[in-house]
């Protein structure tokens, strides 16, 4: 479960005074949702997926990420709250000098899995994302789509409780970009949570759900849209 | 954590030396010319301290005894000397043969020895010591056994090869922290350029959940695995360097006896400790230098 309670944050800028990048923001996203977030640029959605992975605190409120108290979080607990969370960035933010196979298998060594485990683990959510015959390919050697998908097995091979996927279609083909929120619904169908931004409004039109739309810092909108 | 993931990730830094080819390449020159350095200034200090120990063992105070002195008096004298803490070396030199000398010294004058009927000459004791700083003490206490007549020692010029032997360590000193300092800012740049070039993969480890040992270990293996390679290296160099000096001196150039240089340290002597400061210093640098480098890159 995801909570943000009468959340602010304000980045200090020395020549402007600062700037307010969320204003009282308070969300809730139960167990098993699958969320859109969207805005234009500077609506304060990069801010809000800072918050949620604790690369910042809020200047004032509270955030709580599957039973974290991230304001309360110390540091060296950081790594193990991360491994309940899956991330998907837009620039994939795969590791280039690992093949397909071992970036996944990369973040099961991260929380200490058996060498039993990963060889079990690894084809199984490489078989998810339809990439097993690319395992021993590099991620150079592959299209942006291939890699989001690979971006996405690793986020969904330690099995985590929320995954949040900041700009996963930004960087494919738009007809490659359907694929990528289906593969998401699917893993969010199993019980994960799927916290998502996009800008793509026609992306959102189409598969709907609940939607929040942040503007200027504050949200605009928090509710359920009919898909196409 | 598990064995099989610390393997996988020594067998991870290790391959990163080989993947990070001209890095690793870059790294690694900087640490031989640091380890270069530091290791010939450590033998240049250590062949400079046995030359003056040479140079400083030729000094020696004569003991000079009353002329009508018995055995029992010289064997007592003898002991006194060769229980004083300081002495190294003690040999009797005998009025005779001090005459003898002497007649042979001044052979064109020979009938004027023919005129004294008695020996002049005083049976003496010539002491070497083992710390020059403490001659005048030494002489001191020499004066006052019984029997002996004067102590004559050479405390101006003692006095001077203390001076230049403080000097010369304090030089040897300095010179080999000033190159510790500048080694370890050099390999620190060296190695954070490499650091910097891999940021986005520790970003990436930092994001997955990677503990910050789990994100060091493979680059402190890299930096011991270079440093240790380093390490061999130079001590290869300093071999070759070295005995190739050593050789020179001792074959060649017969003015560099006189300054005691035929006497410096064969390096078959250090080889192996040579080689273990080498590899242990390099290893040291290279993981110490990596370990404060990845430190900005892990704060994520």
């Amino acid at each position: 479960m995801v909570e943000l309670k009468n959340v602010d944050v304000h980045y200090v800028d020395g020549v402007k005074g600062g700037v307010d990048a969320l204003n009282d923001v308070n969300i809730r996203v139960n167990d098993g949702e699958f969320v859109f977030i969207v805005g234009d640029s500077g609506a304060g959605k990069s801010t809000l997926l800072k918050l949620l992975t604790r690369e910042i605190q809020p200047t004032s409120g509270r955030v709580f990420v599957n039973g974290y108290n991230l304001s309360k979080l110390r540091n060296r607990k950081l790594p193990y709250f991360r491994r309940s969370l899956g991330m998907i960035f837009q620039d994939f933010r795969l590791i280039p000098t690992l093949t397909v196979y071992e970036n996944v298998a990369f973040v099961l060594r991260v929380i200490d899995k058996s060498k039993k485990y990963i060889r079990q683990r690894v084809p199984y959510v490489l078989d998810l994302v339809k990439l097993n015959d690319k395992a021993k390919a590099y991620p150079g050697q592959l299209s942006g789509g291939e890699q989001q998908r690979v971006a996405i097995a690793r986020a969904f091979a330690c099995d985590p409780k929320i995954i949040i996927a900041d700009e996963p279609t930004g960087n494919i083909d738009p007809r490659l970009s359907y694929e990528i929120v289906e593969l998401l619904q699917d893993i969010n169908e199993c019980g994960t949570t799927v916290i998502m931004v996009t800008h793509n409004h026609d992306l959102v039109k189409y598969f709907g759900g609940r939607i929040i739309n942040l503007k200027e810092g504050s949200i605009a909108f928090d509710g359920f849209i009919e898909g196409e | 954590m598990r064995m099989s993931n610390f393997n996988y990730l020594v067998k991870r830094g290790v391959g990163s030396v080989f993947r990070n080819g001209m890095m690793s390449i870059a790294s690694f020159f900087v640490l031989l010319v640091s380890l270069l350095l530091i290791g010939l200034s450590v033998l240049v200090a250590m062949d400079i301290g046995v030359i003056m120990s040479n140079i400083e063992e030729k000094n020696e105070i004569s003991v000079y005894v009353y002329g009508d002195v018995d055995q029992t008096t010289l064997n007592h004298i003898t002991d006194a000397l060769n229980e004083n803490p300081n002495r190294l070396n003690v040999v009797f030199y005998s009025k005779e043969q001090a005459w003898e000398d002497k007649k042979n010294e001044m052979s064109e004058y020979k009938e004027l020895f023919d005129y004294l009927t008695e020996n002049p000459m005083p049976h003496t004791f010539r002491v070497t010591v083992k710390d020059i700083s403490l001659i005048s003490e030494t002489a001191e206490e020499f004066s006052t056994i019984e029997g002996v007549e004067k102590v004559v020692a050479p405390y101006d010029f003692a006095s001077a090869l203390v001076n230049i032997r403080s000097t010369l360590t304090i030089i040897a000193g300095a010179i080999l922290i000033v190159m510790i300092a500048t080694s370890i800012i050099i390999i620190y740049n060296a190695i954070r350029s490499s650091v910097f070039s891999r940021s986005k993969e520790i970003n990436i480890m930092k994001v997955v959940g990677a503990t910050n040992s789990f994100v060091k270990i493979p680059f402190f293996i890299e930096g011991m695995f270079i440093g240790v390679a380093a390490g061999a290296a130079s001590w290869a160099i300093t071999k070759v360097t070295y005995e190739a000096l050593v050789q020179l001196f001792r074959d060649d150039i017969t003015i560099w006896r006189i300054f005691g240089l035929a006497d410096m340290i064969q390096f078959d002597t250090v080889t192996w400790y040579v080689l273990a400061a080498n590899c242990v210093l390099g290893a040291l640098l290279g993981a110490i230098g990596t370990i404060i480098s990845t430190g900005k890159y892990v704060r994520v």
